[in-house]
């Protein structure tokens, strides 16, 4: 493998590394749980993304071919990831929800996160236990 | 006809009876008839030479590592017992079409009846006593599915369960028995076995040899001890009682001690042990008899009695005696079989058995009463019928013989053949003659033919072989008591009169005793209810409930239903294994070196070590366990990784994904947190076996790291041979399919079994007591109204196609790089299973067009399939083939029989998986829980109209 070659891969892995390591910081050290949302999501996009690329580059400079294995793994990432955090998002909402802060939805039915009109209609009166300050985001 | 097709015929014919019920009861009983003559006109094929006294063999190697093979000879022995099974059989098979009523089914009757036949012909014909051992457990468990034939009734569950124990034991007592035999003869064929007289007497395990077998003889044949079984087996259909319980089954043991009597027979053991037995069985069997009321009692009492004067014979030793005993099983067989169908056709008619409200039937059934009356004076020993020549033959070598005091042994036998005599007269006299009655439950008539026409013939055979012996039963006894005897026969003359001789003398003086007691029988009979006697039954329930009660103590010490009793006791169980081993042996000094750690090894190491700590401070929140899992799981994977196995990598993060989902759904039904349990002491004890058991491991790792192998591993075979032998690449993948494909052949079918077993559990667990609390839970009032948000479900329909293709791809490349069926099954059931998760239940299980059972069974059918193809080509179960093939536009890719095979791992797995998990998730079901047609719970899409489908509760594939 040739200088720049090589040098296009370490940057790729670089990109990748730094991406990682900020997602990781920014996990631990956002304070709020809807703020550490996001680093995990972008660092295991742009993150694993440049780890990929370097393994593309890499199978491209060194076997001579393209590998298209990555793209694979890559569309897989595109997909999970932000079911991923929608999921968390959902179940942080619907574990820390303030209903009365919320406006009307205007369709005649309850906000997503909250519980279904019949069966349980108790859900829409118990009084919130945990108005923590998150809620207010949305 | 070849030995083997005669006693596989009722085998296969047994799958006929299920197919052709379909086509009426006629057709059902038809062919289940030509199934049994086909086989009778095989057998009667061989007659001329067996009968002059020819031994035909057939011999088929099946294990000959271990002895077991399938030959079989025919002799004539066999040939008198195989006649007697398949003609009777016959005979049985036409009268049960008409006894059977219209409620009861018909196909499994006829099924069960020649699964029986088969077993019985088999364990005549055997030449190979393992061989004999399989058929003989066949007929204990074909007589089990006779025997409780009316299910409805608890006798008929009873009894059949009674007779099951009972000769299963015998049956396994028989197994010792056997294989000390063959050990010492040095063969476990009979005819070696046979020739093996001197040795076998002489050898000192001949004892417990000789015991163990007539353990297994005597519980067959009902004799004394173990005689109870058979009066309770009567709760059968009468065409089993006369099929089983009087020509055939009954006289498999009297079959195994005619047929080890060369090699057995002639010591003092066997005379003690054998002639006693038969003789206390016929005194008792006939005391119990005369006082029986219930008509098929009393003839299974009376076939008691009569297995145990043959039993004496044979116990008896000389040549003489054999041939009577063979000639009475021919008599007993024809007059007890027809006793059996009059019984019954008594009871079809009048709808009692009850003797006590029978009587002057003769006149309402007079062809029934004549077929009676023949067949039970020959029981009574009564001259010009059958009985009376081979009682006379046995009261002739009474008379020769003696057991401890002279004259004892005549005089007993005398009383037996009165008590004989007057049950015979009792069976006639209260049944048949007497007044009229008005208050039958039904007043009797004659039935048609086909209930007759059955015992008519046997009675027929009765009178013919009183009047002429010689001529019609003459060469049959010949040949098979010379078979018996195995050469010479003693000087013997079939014929009715043999001038004044003691046996005559002792004729009359039985048949006068019969009389008598026939007179006196109203005040005996009172006299015989008053006493108190030993119910066998209740003996018997109590021994069966000691054992329950024993094993049940032992059971409850070790399997409590508690998991960490049962880890307990298995790292113990370990330790003292591995300590007496380690102990015991030497282990070679370290030949190699560690290699050195590196800083990957570190991290994971800590990682492991970090999360298992975790766990033990926090196993009480069982979420933050399973996450904790999660990372040992994943860096198990990694470390598989890292010691280049990929295959065994993909398979470990397959597997973590599926048991996590598993456990995730179990966790739904558990308490979020596990309660604290014990004090100090039960910590501080947990603590010492599970650091034993740690550093037990890491001794043991550590010594097989640095030490080289004793012997040569098998690897370098593998690695060398893989792509010359079978064409593939990857090791792993090759001795999966095979190299070891047997293995694999046998985990399938386990993984099968087990999935299956997981849905039983469910099924049974969701009919009680339990499924109606689970289906009555409240529902959780705090759950999302969105349970199956529109992202999700989008993105797992995107998912699937290419999560397919992930598996197919796997699957495909597995035989050349990392992959297989194994990894492949377990990715696409994941594809499957995100439907569920994303779409809930009811949509993705009304899209699943094939059932997962039936996905299990396609896929062990394919292993088979493949399996059994090989044999086209001669070569072995599961022989592996393959070929390169080129077709245009591609390249040239391989074909081999593994990736059939392989297709059936495939399947099984995924079928499994799915099945497991589908489940369990049916457990989350509840009652009100309506059925959701949309995937969606908010799908902006819909109109407003429709009503909203979320359901009150969550959906079951559900995992939060």
């Amino acid at each position: 493998m040739a200088l720049w070659q090589e040098v296009i891969v370490s940057i790729m892995l670089v990109i990748a590394g730094v991406f990682g390591l900020v997602g990781s910081i920014g996990l631990v050290k956002l304070p709020e749980p809807m703020m550490r949302l996001h680093a995990p999501t972008k660092a295991t996009t742009l993150g694993v993304g440049g780890a990929l690329l370097a393994s593309m580059f890499n199978a491209l400079f060194v076997l001579g071919r393209f590998s298209f294995h990555e793209l694979l793994i890559s569309i897989f990432l595109f997909l999970t990831a932000p079911i991923t955090a929608h999921f968390i998002a959902k179940a942080h909402l619907h574990r820390h929800r303030a209903d009365y802060l919320l406006p009307a939805t205007g369709t005649g039915m309850p906000w997503a996160e909250a519980a279904p009109p019949d069966g349980s209609s108790a859900a829409q009166t118990e009084p919130v236990t945990e108005p923590t300050s998150t809620s207010a985001r949305r | 006809m070849p030995l083997i097709l005669i006693a596989a015929l009722p085998f296969l014919g047994a799958l006929l009876p299920g197919v052709m019920i379909k086509a009426g009861r006629n057709a059902c009983a038809w062919t289940t008839a030509s199934v049994t003559l086909a086989a009778l006109v095989g057998l009667l094929v061989h007659a001329p030479k067996v009968l002059a006294g020819e031994v035909i063999h057939y011999r088929l190697d099946w294990m000959p590592v271990v002895g077991l093979n399938a030959n079989f000879f025919l002799d004539g022995l066999g040939f008198l017992f195989a006649l007697m099974i398949l003609g009777i059989g016959l005979l049985i098979i036409i009268y049960a079409r008409f006894y059977l009523g219209r409620q009861d089914p018909m196909g499994p009757f006829y099924t069960y009846l020649l699964l029986f036949q088969g077993a019985m012909v088999g364990i005549v014909l055997s030449d190979n006593v393992l061989l004999l051992l399989v058929f003989w457990e066949l007929t204990s468990l074909s007589s089990f599915l006779l025997i409780g034939y009316w299910k409805h009734l608890p006798e008929g569950r009873q009894g059949a369960r009674m007779a099951l124990a009972v000769t299963g034991t015998g049956g396994l007592a028989l197994i010792g028995g056997m294989i000390i035999l063959g050990q010492i003869a040095g063969s476990y064929d009979l005819s070696v076995i046979l020739t093996q007289k001197e040795a076998i007497q002489a050898s000192p395990l001949y004892l417990p040899a000789l015991i163990l077998i007539l353990i297994g003889a005597f519980t067959k044949s009902a004799q004394f001890p173990f005689h109870f079984w058979l009066p309770h087996a009567m709760a059968a259909p009468t065409p089993v009682s006369a099929y089983l319980h009087s020509a055939t089954m009954v006289k498999a043991g009297l079959f195994l001690m005619a047929r080890l009597w060369p090699v057995l027979a002639g010591t003092d053991a066997w005379f003690v042990i054998v002639a006693t037995t038969g003789l206390v069985t016929m005194v008792l069997g006939a005391t119990i008899a005369l006082f029986k009321d219930d008509l098929k009692a009393l003839l299974a009492f009376s076939t008691v009695s009569h297995l145990g004067l043959i039993t004496m014979l044979l116990g008896f030793g000389t040549p003489f005696a054999a041939v009577a005993a063979v000639f009475h099983i021919i008599n007993h067989a024809t007059f007890k079989a027809a006793l059996f169908m009059t019984a019954g056709i008594v009871d079809h008619e009048a709808h009692t058995r009850d003797i006590k409200r029978l009587g002057g039937l003769r006149h309402l059934m007079p062809i029934t009463f004549v077929i009676a009356l023949l067949a039970s004076l020959s029981m009574a020993g009564i001259p010009f019928l059958n009985g009376f020549l081979s009682k006379e033959m046995m009261l002739e070598e009474v008379a020769r013989t003696r057991l401890g005091i002279p004259l004892l042994l005549p005089l007993v036998v005398i009383v037996a053949a009165a008590l004989s005599a007057a049950y015979s007269f009792r069976y006639l006299g209260h049944v048949f003659f007497g007044d009229e009655r008005e208050d039958y439950p039904q007043t009797p008539h004659d039935p048609g033919f086909g209930l007759w026409g059955p015992p008519a013939f046997l009675v027929a055979l009765v009178v013919l072989i009183g009047l002429f012996p010689a001529a019609i039963a003459g060469p049959l006894v010949a040949a098979s008591a010379g078979a018996v005897t195995g050469g010479d026969l003693p000087y013997y003359s079939l014929k009715i009169w043999h001038g004044f001789t003691p046996a005559l003398l002792m004729s009359v003086l039985a048949v006068m005793g019969g009389l008598m007691l026939l007179l006196f029988h109203y005040p005996l009979d009172k006299r015989w209810i008053a006493t108190r006697r030993p119910e066998a039954k209740v003996i018997f329930d109590t021994v069966v409930a000691l054992c329950v009660q024993v094993s049940r103590r032992i059971t409850d010490v070790l399997h409590p239903g508690s998991m960490t009793r049962y880890t307990a006791i298995f790292a113990i169980t370990v330790l003292i294994a591995s300590a007496v081993a380690w102990n015991s042996s030497t282990l070679a000094a370290p030949g190699r070196e560690l290699l050195p750690v590196g800083m990957v090894g570190v991290i994971g190491w800590i990682l492991i070590v970090v999360s298992t700590g975790i766990l033990v401070v926090y196993h009480r929140n069982r979420l933050l366990s399973l996450i904790l899992l999660g990372v040992t799981g994943t860096i198990v994977s990694i470390s598989f990784i890292y010691f280049s196995a990929p295959d065994l990598a993909m398979t470990q993060i397959a597997v973590e994904v599926v048991s996590i989902i598993l456990l995730l759904l179990a966790l739904n039904f558990l308490p979020k947190s596990t309660p604290a349990e014990g004090g100090v002491e039960r910590h501080l004890r947990d603590v010492i076996i599970a650091g034993a058991m740690g550093i037990g491991a890491m001794i043991l790792t550590l010594a097989i790291q640095q030490s080289d192998f004793s012997q040569p591993t098998i690897s370098a075979y593998y690695l060398e041979n893989a792509k010359t032998l079978a064409g593939g690449y990857n090791v792993v993948n090759v001795i999966l399919v095979d190299f070891r494909g047997f293995d694999t052949y046998g985990e399938i079918i386990v993984l099968g079994i087990a999935a299956l077993v997981i849905y039983a559990l469910t099924e049974q667990l969701l009919g009680g007591r339990v499924g109606r609390k689970l289906a009555d839970r409240p529902h959780d009032p705090t759950l999302s109204g969105d349970l199956h948000p529109m992202m999700m479900v989008v993105a797992t329909r995107v998912m699937m196609p290419l999560a397919l293709m992930v598996g197919v791809f796997i699957f495909l490349r597995g035989h050349n790089a990392p992959g297989g069926g194994f990894v492949a099954g377990l990715v696409v059931a994941i594809a499957i299973l995100m439907q569920f998760m994303a779409s809930g239940y009811d949509w993705a299980i009304a899209r699943q067009r094939f059932t997962y059972h039936g996905i299990i069974g396609l896929g062990v059918i394919a292993a088979i399939l493949t399996g059994v193809a090989s044999w086209l080509f001669g070569a072995p179960f599961l022989t592996g083939a393959f070929a390169y093939y080129k077709l245009p536009l591609i390249e040239e890719f391989e074909l081999s029989s593994a990736m059939a095979f392989d297709l059936g791992v495939f399947l099984c797995v995924v079928g499994a998986v799915m099945l497991a998990l589908e489940s369990l998730s049916r457990l989350a079901r509840r009652k009100d829980d309506r059925t959701r047609t949309h995937p969606m719970d908010i799908d902006p899409s819909r109109t407003e109209d429709e009503p909203r489908p979320v359901p009150p509760g969550t959906a079951p594939a559900e995992a939060h």
